[in-house]
């Protein structure tokens, strides 16, 4: 099929939906369900398929052309599903809003930006696309107003800043090969110069780990995924960071042709080295700051940038099993982070807040709520059965194989803060005390229920048979020259190890089943008031007493000191710096025009007087 | 053949023709300057074609140079009178509703003569009259500059035109040598007698005079004081021209120099240089500022630091990247002044805070000057992602570190530019909650807009099909670069 349709629906849908608002909110919603579901569907129908084909005659002599192939497909999938079901989020989600059809409109946008930067088959149709998706993702963090218009100023920066860097990248590649299709300039990494090639790594590293939220590149992040409305957070953070993913796997291993890229280096310390370094640092700071936070959207946030960090790690060992791991973890995290977000963004729905000291106790009042975010909480860490369990498996078993202790401790610290941060969040929202203002509240409406429901089956379901989503992504890692893992749907098999979830899934079964049984043996639960449970029956004042407040506190004391965000200072002191520099250069016009004719007097006298004394003209 | 000499007389004839038409009726006036340009914008397309295969050269009163003025019409000059009249035209739309107040006569015959000087000064074989539509084109702007009548307007031309009669100065003293020296104004008879690699003391002093003095208006740091003063303090209508149209003169008189007339290669890197250092401080000093208008003029200068920066590079990408940013900063800073017009114009002040909100009162007025702003910043998929793109191609094809560097640190002003419009487009969209929102919607006039929305279509016109305008931008870069194809074209 042609590849065009895909965006003429994507790019189409969204101008659709913008007109057709201004008829009725019903039929915007509709047009937007329907062209997004509608990508779903087609993309969805295109596994396995390899095409190509140009999308606009040429752009200054150059092809524009689209490109579908393994890699693509599993991106393209992924990001439109999490778009569609974001949007079906939203309908309830932003009714009542102001600007909501600006909204549907960017939300459209910024999922076909994505789209076309992970169909694009030139480097030209990727930069295009990219910066679609860069200012419209700017424009959808402000849309909150207050506080998020610092954090998308950081953000737009910062991608600025990012693409410019990619520009020169890309059209150096140009220059040096003459073209800017894929196909034509894979691998052709491998006849630069040293010089040449460590530029390369150098700019798009940087474009892409600012994406990618990668240390020290992430500051924008936590802001961004906070202030952003819940639903697009969703999007930001199960799919936008990973298209800077989707560019270090394409520089990598198809532009830098394998392992050529990984080989450069000097005494031990070769770019590998550094970026699974870089990685690791990546999953183990956001990880334990992550603790810190009180804010939920902004602890997800943290929680993304570790573990973009692990899917880092991941592709940038290089092997087959941690490319495999690598990619799984993308695809699990865009799964479960989604998922989470829904679920904080649910919960700020009824409640206004996501502050997690002034939550609590709503285990009751939102059940479905409560059991989504457990599985989404249980795949985050990577327990049994849920689908983070699979690739979290692959990534360690890498490091241990690999004999690389160090980084194999970092990413179990890094696990170790996952599972602090996530109790916290599951417990200050859902457990402890009541306020006494949210004794009313009710479930979600339906249309954010189902997203949630999909998502945390999905979660559910690739945990168990992690087959269906490995098969996708071995030939993801068969066409980055990568190698495949041997897998059948219910693991993978390997001669260092097996891992059949099948058994996993029997024995937790089994276990569940005694216990169940036991406690149905013993005496009969007798349901009492929460504060007679936390205060020993002795009368306490309703409401003052919040279980939830200051969690992990004597842990954060300890911590708090050593995990401060010292690139964002350094980055703040920078810009106030460039600020101070640039009121400096407004001073030259002074407002005199006696100083003015000077300049121009002195200018012509400089010249001359050079030519005079060394001629360089 | 239409002859070219019509692009010139015919706005110069309407120009003395509007007071008798004022005359006749007041309202017909403000529908001349529309008439000239729909006029010029007509000739100069359908001349283009013909001076793509050759230069037209038409010699005034039929004796040949250097005893007479002659017109080349080649694809570079052809280029710059279509986009004067295009930009000239639409302005003039505009024009209609947004200038209601003063003396109206006097406006559109200025208005008319800026454009006359503009297009003259292209068109021309010949310095000394390059020099007098030079002149033509100043002191009408110097005037437009104070049109309102208000303090800073007046301030602000007296300003002008002190720094402006200085370079008027240096390039007649630039010409007077040349003259000297080889007995002849016509540019290709001038250009024949210098040998760049080997040029006189005196030669020299000329040269850097006549840069000099048009740098003033191509408005060249260190050479471009005057311009944030003139360009905020104008009406916004003539603040477009000058952005847009005005200071490009400027800088075509400078690259006539350099390369057609001089070919004076040594100068390259220093077209670079100050193209680097121009648009450092033009983006420098907008982000810093408060007044929109006065931001937008700095940005003005840190767009022409980025067109001289390509012209320097003097390659055909590089040159051809440069007359592409001069279109693609010309529509789409006509549309930010244009639409800054009517947005100052609601909200009663130039202050950014001023206009907090505004996106919900004038929707379609913030949308066309978003657009704008992602097109200067040069985002996809809008006009000027072509043009930085084909520079940053021009440099990176020198294949030579300093290049590389130099190109970086053009690209850090980009961020520098993004940060400061950003913060503009968050206020209008997302800021201002408690301004004057029960004022309601108080959209920008229907006639006002459909200027505005040309532009805008031209805009993403370009940015999707750069490749529309590449010919005739190679045919014009080449036509600077091959400066023996241009005297053999003109002398024969």
């Amino acid at each position: 099929m042609n590849l065009q349709i895909l965006l003429i629906i994507a790019f189409g849908g969204a101008l659709a939906t913008y007109a057709l608002a201004k008829i009725s909110s019903v039929l915007r919603n509709l047009c937007a369900v329907l062209a997004s579901g509608l990508l779903v569907v087609l993309i969805g129908g295109m596994y396995g398929s390899d095409a190509a084909g140009a999308w606009l005659p040429s752009f200054l002599g150059l092809p524009l052309v689209l490109q579908m192939n393994s890699l693509s497909w599993l991106f393209a999938i992924t990001i439109s599903i999490i778009g569609f079901l974001s949007i079906i989020f939203s309908i309830s989600y932003i009714k009542g809003k102001e600007s909501t059809d600006f909204y549907f409109l960017m939300m459209l946008i910024v999922t076909a930006g994505m789209l076309g930067v992970v169909l694009s088959g030139d480097l030209i149709s990727f930069y295009i696309f990219w910066e679609i998706m860069s200012w419209s993702t700017f424009l959808l963090i402000s849309y909150n107003k207050g506080a998020a218009l610092a954090a998308a100023m950081k953000y737009i920066i910062m991608s600025i800043a990012g693409s410019v860097l990619m520009l020169m990248g890309m059209l150096t590649i140009y220059t040096s090969c003459g073209s800017v299709v894929l196909t034509e300039i894979a691998g052709s990494a491998a006849g630069m110069s040293t010089g040449e090639a460590i530029l390369l790594l150098i700019v798009f590293s940087v474009a892409f780990g600012i994406k990618n939220a990668a240390f020290p590149l992430h500051t924008w992040l936590p802001g961004a995924h906070a202030e952003a409305p819940a639903p697009f957070s969703a999007v930001l953070s199960g799919v936008l960071i990973k298209v800077g993913t989707y560019g270090f796997i394409l520089f990598i291993y198809v532009i830098g042709g394998g392992k050529f890229i990984f080989s450069l280096g000097a005494g031990g310390i070769n770019v590998r080295f550094i970026l699974c370094v870089l990685a690791a640092v990546t999953i183990l700071v956001p990880s334990f700051i992550a603790v810190l936070q009180d804010d939920a959207k902004r602890l997800l946030a943290w929680s993304s940038i570790a573990q973009a960090g692990y899917i880092l790690l991941g592709i940038m060992f290089g092997t087959t099993l941690g490319f495999t791991g690598g990619v799984l973890h993308f695809v699990n995290h865009a799964l479960f982070k989604a998922l989470l977000f829904f679920a904080v963004g649910a919960v700020e729905y009824r409640t206004g807040t996501r502050d997690l000291n002034s939550l609590g106790g709503l285990i009751k009042k939102m059940p479905m709520t409560f059991a989504v975010l457990l599985v989404g909480v249980c795949g985050l860490i990577g327990v049994p059965v849920t689908n983070g369990f699979v690739s979290k498996w692959l990534i360690y078993k890498t490091l241990i194989l690999e004999q690389s202790p160090f980084l194999a401790f970092v990413a179990l610290l890094g696990t170790w803060g996952t599972i602090l941060y996530s109790y916290k969040l599951i417990h200050n929202i859902f457990f402890g005390q009541l306020p006494q203002e949210h004794r009313n509240i009710k479930e979600v409406p339906v249309t954010m229920r189902v997203p949630m429901i999909a998502l945390s089956v999905a979660v559910v379901l690739f945990g168990v048979m992690p087959g269906i989503p490995l098969k996708a992504v071995n030939a993801v890692a068969h066409f980055a020259g990568a190698g495949a893992l041997d897998v059948n749907l219910w693991g993978v098999v390997s001669e260092t190890g097996t891992v059949n979830l099948m058994n996993i899934l029997a024995g937790i079964l089994a276990v569940g089943i005694i216990v169940w049984i036991v406690f149905k043996a013993g005496a009969g639960s007798v349901p009492v008031s929460q504060e007679d449970n936390y205060a020993a029956g002795a009368a306490v004042p309703a409401g003052k007493y919040t279980y939830t407040v200051d969690f992990y506190s004597s842990l954060t004391r300890i911590i708090r000191p050593f995990l401060r965000d010292v690139m964002d200072e350094f980055y703040f002191w920078c810009a106030g710096r460039i600020k101070a520099l640039c009121a400096g250069a407004r001073r030259i016009y002074t407002g005199d025009v006696g100083n003015y004719v000077v300049y121009i007097v002195i200018f012509a006298a400089l010249l001359v007087i050079l030519q005079i004394w060394r001629s360089p003209w | 053949m239409v002859n070219p000499v019509l692009l010139i007389a015919i706005p110069l004839g309407l120009a003395f023709i509007v007071p008798l038409i004022a005359f006749v009726s007041r309202r017909l006036v403000k529908f001349v300057p529309v008439a000239g340009m729909i006029f010029n914008l007509v000739i100069s397309i359908s001349l283009l074609p013909s001076a793509l295969r050759e230069p037209v050269v038409i010699s005034i009163g039929g004796f040949p140079p250097p005893l007479c003025i002659n017109l080349v019409a080649g694809p570079l000059a052809l280029l710059f009178t279509s986009l004067i009249a295009l930009v000239g035209l639409f302005v003039s739309v505009y024009a209609l509703s947004y200038i209601k107040t003063g003396a109206i006569e006097k406006y559109h015959i200025l208005y008319l003569l800026l454009l006359t000087g503009a297009t003259g000064a292209v068109l021309t074989g010949d310095i000394f009259n390059l020099f007098v539509f030079y002149e033509i084109l100043c002191i009408s702007s110097y005037a437009l500059v104070a049109y309102l009548g208000d303090k800073n307007g007046t301030e602000a031309a007296i300003k002008y035109l002190i720094q402006g009669s200085v370079a008027s100065g240096l390039i007649l003293l630039g010409i007077a040598f040349v003259y000297g020296l080889f007995g002849t104004l016509n540019m290709a008879q001038i250009a024949q007698n210098i040998n760049a690699s080997n040029m006189s003391p005196a030669l020299f002093t000329a040269l850097v005079l006549l840069v000099t003095g048009f740098g003033v208006e191509a408005a060249v740091f260190p050479l471009n004081a005057w311009l944030p003063d003139a360009h905020s303090s104008a009406p916004s209508s003539i603040s477009a021209v000058l952005s847009g149209i005005a200071i490009k003169i400027g800088v075509y008189a400078v690259a006539r120099v350099v390369f057609t007339i001089f070919g004076a290669s040594s100068m390259f890197m220093l077209l670079v240089i100050l193209g680097l250092v121009t648009l450092l401080i033009g983006e420098m000093s907008a982000f810093s500022q408060d007044n929109i208008k006065r931001m937008l003029a700095y940005s003005s200068v840190g767009q022409i630091g980025l067109i001289v920066f390509a012209f320097g590079l003097a390659t055909i990408h590089g040159i051809s990247g440069g007359l592409f940013i001069v279109i693609s900063h010309a529509l789409a800073k006509s549309v930010l002044f244009l639409t800054a017009g009517y947005m100052i114009y609601r909200a009663g002040s130039m202050d950014i805070s001023a206009l907090e909100g505004m996106g919900r009162r004038m929707p379609a007025t913030c949308l066309a000057f978003t657009i704008g702003v992602f097109s200067l910043v040069g985002l996809p998929p809008f006009a000027g992602f072509p043009g930085k793109f084909m520079v940053v191609r021009a440099a990176l094809e020198r294949q030579e570190i300093i290049f590389i560097v130099l190109i970086a640190i053009v690209l850090a002003g980009t961020v520098i530019e993004g940060a400061y419009f950003f913060r503009v487009v968050q206020a209008l969209y997302f800021k201002g909650d408690r301004v004057r929102e029960h004022a309601g919607k108080a959209e920008a006039p229907f006639i006002a807009l459909v200027p505005v929305y040309v532009f805008v279509i031209l805009v993403l016109f370009l940015g999707l099909c750069p490749h529309a305008a590449t010919s005739v931008l190679d045919a014009a870069a080449a036509e600077l670069l091959e400066r023996l194809a241009y005297i053999k074209g003109v002398l024969g």
